[in-house]
């Protein structure tokens, strides 16, 4: 069916970002009003798949997870007594507590790894969008540097764990070197730190080079004009010009990292020691190794205010709150 | 000053090639590594000297003790519904919410913008004692229902719906079309290129995901395959590695095949929601 030109009064396109233009939008004419009333049913069984799941798989166990945090819960026998917030208190501050040093260990870890890994989650990709929007070929760099990204968890870590072995590793026979790559410090973050950059920065490059072909492309040709080569346009007009895009990457990388789980848990174990155990991993392990389903689903629920916090941060700045 | 841009433009690609050898080496190890027996596994070559499957008859023999079949069964049928179920749901849900008024659709719209907020580890705990609860446990219910409420999605196709010209509405509308013949003959129809990307993009992350079934399928036959790989990965390949990377790339194949057969529509999908979301 072809597009015929808009009605006057309102218009077809809406600025992507206003995710409250269903204000503006006028409903369908129904006339009688028992029209409406059997409209208005309609309209909430369009809705009622998603509200069932949502229900069900999303607002009720958050519930169902505070409650569990209130209380003893063992997965075995359940709710084994009401604790109140005691566990929060514990978790929080009582320095004695081995729940509350393994959940401050953790969440200083996970917030260690986010401190290495979004800087180059951002860097990596941004300057191979960047090789690949000033070389062309995206038909062909595009997916092929994407493609890392498309492989799961344990496939990554598998392949990594075997070709960063001290003895017989690729990477130790290439290098002619013993580097315990995954048994001591600071190699074992170093990997894992590696592995999620190779993983993972496809993703981000797919769209930073969406954010840069957005630009105008009269600002590049002026560079070009100026006589600025590839690497200060680089740095005086790609940073610059792309730094929206770069701050949401940013922001997407955070949320990634501060989930860390599948990497530590798979090469490292976690170790040397605790070393690389990420707070996710002392909330998989007390709740499903030790038992203790209370204390993890306190945990887990301190970990998801921390990220709520970020990601509304980033509906904030998605809205254009940082304009 | 032409060749001299065009020598810089030439660098570039060079270096982008080169960055795709130092990137693909892993995973040319891996098959490399795949095809040797395990008394060459150490030797450091990247061509294997007597290349041999043997690795894969032993994975794929009877009675191996990985049943890798039945894993990437399980996965393909988890990701598969998964996928047709957050696509159907969510076009649903964001026809009403951007094309028919109704009292409440305020709330709809923020409970969904509020569990895209909602990270996976603070559900993971009480999913797992609901599904405890309700002995769903290593069942399929487990491995497609929580990938379900997918408020991203929502997103996605509201976004597009809003864009659809009202005079397609008006002229199925004055046909006589219910509103649930509207949604199915005019709006899926037209929003195909964003339910697929939706789709796929759901399949790769349900296909890859570890750590719920991680610990909703304690019984071997209910595992996922990363789950299956990751739990023999910890056990008894672990020194064996010709045999891991046989069935890692046993697992990496089927994701291959689907990203040759979708990569432009995943690259597209991708470039397009990132710079919406």
């Amino acid at each position: 069916m072809p597009l015929r030109p808009r009605k006057k009064g309102w218009s077809t396109q809406f600025p992507v970002k206003d995710v409250g233009a269903w204000r503006k939008r006028p409903g369908l004419a129904t006339g009688a009003s028992r029209a409406k009333a059997k409209g208005t049913v309609s309209a909430y069984l369009f809705v009622l798949p998603f509200l069932v799941l949502f229900g069900g798989l999303t607002a009720y166990p958050i519930g169902y997870g505070i409650y569990i945090s209130l209380h003893h819960w063992n997965p075995i026998v359940g709710n084994s007594g009401w604790v109140g917030l005691s566990t929060y208190a514990e978790l929080l501050f009582d320095g004695s507590s081995l729940f509350s040093q393994q959940f401050w260990q953790g969440l200083g870890h996970t917030v260690l790894f986010v401190g290495i890994s979004v800087p180059f989650l951002v860097a990596v990709p941004l300057i191979i969008a960047y090789g690949i929007y000033r070389a062309g070929g995206k038909s062909f760099f595009r997916p092929l540097y994407f493609f890392p990204a498309t492989l799961s968890a344990t496939a990554v870590t598998s392949i990594w764990a075997w070709i960063l072995q001290t003895q017989g590793g690729a990477v130790n026979q290439i290098l002619g070197m013993h580097l315990p790559w995954l048994v001591a410090q600071p190699w074992a973050w170093i990997s894992i730190d590696l592995v999620t950059v190779w993983w993972t920065s496809g993703f981000n490059m797919i769209i930073l080079y969406a954010g840069l072909t957005q630009l105008p492309k009269t600002v590049f040709d002026a560079a070009a004009i100026d006589g600025a080569g590839v690497v200060s346009t680089f740095f005086s007009v790609a940073v610059p010009q792309v730094k929206p895009v770069l701050v949401f990457v940013g922001i997407i990388s955070t949320i990634a990292s501060f989930n860390l789980f599948a990497q530590p848990y798979l090469l490292t174990g976690g170790g040397p020691g605790f070393s690389t155990s990420p707070i996710t991993m002392f909330i998989y392990g007390e709740g499903f190794n030790a038992m203790h389903m209370g204390t993890a689903a306190a945990m887990a629920f301190l970990m998801g205010i921390a990220l709520a916090a970020i990601s509304l941060g980033q509906y904030w700045f998605a809205r254009g709150g940082g304009q | 000053m032409t060749n001299f841009h065009l020598r810089r433009t030439w660098m570039t690609a060079a270096l982008l090639a080169a960055g795709l050898v130092v990137l693909y080496f892993p995973l040319a190890w891996m098959v490399s590594t795949a095809l040797k027996p395990l008394s060459q596994a150490f030797d450091g070559q990247l061509i294997p000297a007597v290349p041999t499957l043997a690795n894969f008859r032993a994975i794929f023999a009877p009675g191996s003790a990985s049943p890798v079949l039945r894993w990437l069964g399980n996965s393909l049928l988890a990701a598969g519904a998964s996928s047709l179920l957050v696509v159907t749901v969510d076009s649903l849900c964001a026809f009403a919410l951007a094309r028919l008024r109704f009292p409440g659709r305020r709330v709809v719209f923020y409970l969904i913008v509020a569990s895209l907020m909602v990270p996976f580890i603070a559900v993971l705990i009480p999913l797992y004692e609901e599904f405890s609860g309700l002995n769903l446990l290593n069942t399929y219910w487990a491995l497609i229902l929580p990938y379900g409420a997918n408020a991203f999605g929502v997103f996605l196709l509201y976004q597009f719906f809003l864009g659809v010209p009202r005079e397609l509405e008006e002229a199925a509308m004055a046909d006589g079309a219910s509103r649930f013949q509207l949604w199915w003959k005019v709006f899926v129809p037209i929003s195909i290129a964003p339910m697929v990307t939706l789709g796929l993009i759901t399949f790769m992350n349900v296909y890859n995901d570890f750590l719920w079934p991680l610990v909703a399928t304690t019984s071997q036959n209910m595992h996922t395959l990363t789950v299956g790989i990751a739990l023999m990965a910890i056990g008894q390949y672990s020194t064996n590695y010709p045999l891991l990377m046989a069935l890692t790339l046993c697992s990496v194949v089927p994701i291959l095949l689907a990203f040759i057969f979708a990569q432009r529509q995943l690259v597209e999908g991708i470039s397009t929601t990132g710079l919406t979301l």
